[in-house]
């Protein structure tokens, strides 16, 4: 049960009304994970511990009678206007009825102008509800050392300022990550590796098991499967 | 991927189908056609354009500016004020170098030797991108073993060598794996694998060259061609859309070496200048600046950047329009070496292979030492004025160790004018 250490002060609930419809008239689920190394599994010993495979898992688990599909589309590396320019073909195209998306981590690493990286979040916002697909944005991560980016705050805040503005929830990743971090039910080395890179297999499988708890929560009211099953969790 | 190359198989023969009649380019054509006989007709001696060494180095110490994202002096850059930057700029200069390099050989010792002689070269750049590989891998483990920060990884996108070190070794070996700030080096080894093909197509027609080259880069954007990076969308420089910037070099290379002057045409100068200061006014401004509602979405995409992979049209013609001014206005031959800042910008780019890889190495060292200092004015300036001073001091270096080593070079400036006949 330690990934849903602090549920209560990182909650996530999202608003998804398209994913529910779809799930309800068609009994499918397709999510697309679009991001960076974090969806693209680095520092995962295997592609199917990156968190999209996990959090495909876990909904299929869950929702045993839904068609689920999660597609990673995670690429190290990209920042926040590369991602929007893959927008159409790697999202629409697919028609998902959620998105997942994580970005602004190397937008923070290249010191992209923060005028221009409210802008870029917004077109792709815009672009995917047009689409009539709920979107999901995944906060940045938590650093042991944030000085190293001395505007890493301010960037945090734009994301949430353009999400709440465009009516998007936020996966609070950041908050997760130290309350993980703090609570010591982890080893510094689950959580970043033992390279210093990434969050490892146990990290990922908590953002999956959050990320599910929240999006199952959201389209058929059930609670967080708090002590019931003896497996879900390490 | 190689298998790719054949597509420009087609170049000579389209090429030869588009007898154009410009002016400029018939008398270029007429001046191919006589010089590509025998000894006597082969092209006069050109002295070497300083030009071409002075703006390589500006380029090469930009490269390694902006390589350091976030550092204040980045903020002053080109790229702020149009829409190229110093890597368009640098393929074109690569196009104009291999030219004057490559192209006289095989005019002077037949296509064969050529061939070799580039294919040594190809080699050399291989091998080149496999070390800085090698030592960029090694400087980020260094760190993040030492910092505990995942951002270093993540800005490099260097962590599947680090996850599954087998298939990576085995994909950056064959080009299909380019972290960032990697993926410049195998872009130039394509292209000039192709320079054989793009020179004689050029001879045959120069005009006609850049309409088979401009034709290929619009199909591969619509049918989405790129080079395949396991770990990315694709080669960050898409060599279908590039090979534009390196033919345009080709074909400035092809005049020069002939000796063919830009021609003076006074509206095509105020062209270009409008080009630019509308290129600047577009992005130093925020929002739609004139105001016509048609332009807003062009307005907000050339501000929040361009397709660097595809190229862009606004970027081919900002890098023309600033081709144009330099051959027009800058001072050819010798001209720009009166100062010392065109001589030391000349030693740079005479260079320029190992003062790029070099940079990209100290731009990697110098992020990490940015971050460690949490972006601190002061470790910024030290940062990029060692870097600047090391590269400079790399490129006098070796321009003296080329001066004393080469065998029976008394003749210093001879010395320096064959090592300038090394493109990149």
């Amino acid at each position: 049960m330690r990934c849903r250490s602090g549920t209560v002060q990182t909650a996530f609930q999202p608003v998804l009304p398209a994913a529910s419809k779809a799930l309800r008239e068609t009994g499918k689920l397709t999510i697309v994970a679009i991001g960076s190394s974090t969806t693209a599994g680095a520092g995962a010993s295997a592609e199917d511990r990156a968190y999209p495979a996990v959090l495909q898992d876990e909904l299929r688990r869950r929702l045993p009678n839904a068609d689920v599909t999660v597609i990673n589309k995670g690429v190290g590396g990209q920042s926040a206007y590369e991602m929007l320019l893959r927008m159409d073909a790697d999202v629409v195209e697919l028609k998902p009825s959620i998105v997942i998306w994580q970005t602004v981590v190397n937008d923070v690493i290249n010191h992209v102008s923060e005028d221009k990286l409210a802008k870029i979040l917004r077109k792709g916002i815009l672009k995917v509800q047009a689409a009539g697909i709920d979107m999901v944005m995944m906060d940045l991560p938590w650093l042991s050392r944030e000085g190293r980016y001395p505007r890493y705050d301010e960037y945090r805040a734009i994301l949430k300022k353009t999400a709440d503005e465009q009516g998007v929830s936020i996966f609070p990743r950041y908050g997760m990550m130290r309350d993980w971090a703090r609570s010591k039910r982890f080893t510094p080395e689950e959580l970043v590796g033992m390279d210093g890179t990434h969050m490892v297999d146990a990290a990922y499988r908590c953002l999956a098991i959050r990320l599910a708890d929240g999006i199952v929560g959201a389209l058929t009211g059930a609670r967080p499967e708090l002590a019931v099953s003896p497996r879900p969790t390490n | 991927m190689f298998g790719n190359l054949c597509r420009c198989g087609s170049f000579p023969y389209l090429a030869s189908a588009n007898p154009f009649r410009m002016p400029f380019v018939t008398q270029a054509l007429s001046r191919f056609l006589f010089l590509g006989r025998g000894p006597e007709g082969a092209p006069p001696a050109a002295q070497r354009d300083a030009r071409i060494d002075v703006i390589r180095g500006l380029a090469l110490l930009i490269i390694f500016i902006n390589h350091m994202p976030g550092n204040v002096i980045a903020g002053y850059m080109p790229h702020n004020f149009g829409f190229s930057d110093a890597a368009d700029a640098f393929v074109l200069l690569a196009g104009v170098s291999a030219t004057l390099a490559y192209g006289n050989l095989i005019e002077r010792r037949g296509l064969a030797v050529g061939a070799l002689k580039i294919g040594a070269r190809v080699w050399t750049l291989y091998i080149a991108h496999i070390a800085v590989f090698i030592i960029v891998c090694g400087v980020v483990a260094a760190a993040v073993t030492r910092t505990q920060n995942p951002l270093y990884v993540e800005a490099i996108n260097i962590q599947p060598f680090f996850s599954d070190t087998f298939e990576a070794l085995i994909d950056v070996l064959t080009l299909r794996y380019q972290p960032s700030y990697l993926d410049i080096l195998p872009l130039y080894i394509v292209l000039l694998a192709l320079f054989p093909v793009i020179y004689l197509a050029v001879r045959i027609s120069p005009l006609g060259t850049l309409l088979v080259s401009l034709a290929i880069w619009q199909a591969a954007l619509w049918l989405g061609l790129n080079f395949t990076n396991v770990h990315a969308a694709g080669w960050f420089f898409n060599p279908f859309a590039w090979q534009v910037v390196f033919t345009l070099g080709v074909i400035l290379g092809c005049a020069t070496q002939r000796g063919i002057a830009a021609p003076r045409l006074p509206w095509l100068d105020a062209l270009a200048v409008a080009f630019l200061v509308c290129a600047y006014v577009a992005k130093t401004s925020s929002g739609n600046p004139i105001g016509i509602a048609l332009l807003n979405d062009w307005f907000d995409s050339v501000q929040l950047g361009s397709d660097k992979t595809n190229q862009a049209w606004s970027r081919l013609l900002h890098v023309a329009a600033l081709a144009w001014l330099a051959m027009r206005w800058l001072p050819a031959g010798e001209g720009m070496l009166r100062h010392a800042v065109g001589r030391t910008l000349a030693v740079v780019g005479r260079h320029s292979l190992d003062v790029f890889c070099t940079g990209t190495v100290l731009a990697i060292t110098g992020q990490i030492i940015l971050a460690e200092t949490g972006f601190a004015l002061g470790p910024q300036l030290l940062v990029s004025a060692v870097g600047i001073t090391l590269l400079v001091g790399l490129g006098m270096f070796l321009t003296w160790y080329q001066s004393i080593t080469l065998s029976g070079a008394a003749d210093a400036s001879a010395a320096s004018r064959r090592a300038s006949a090394q493109p990149h």
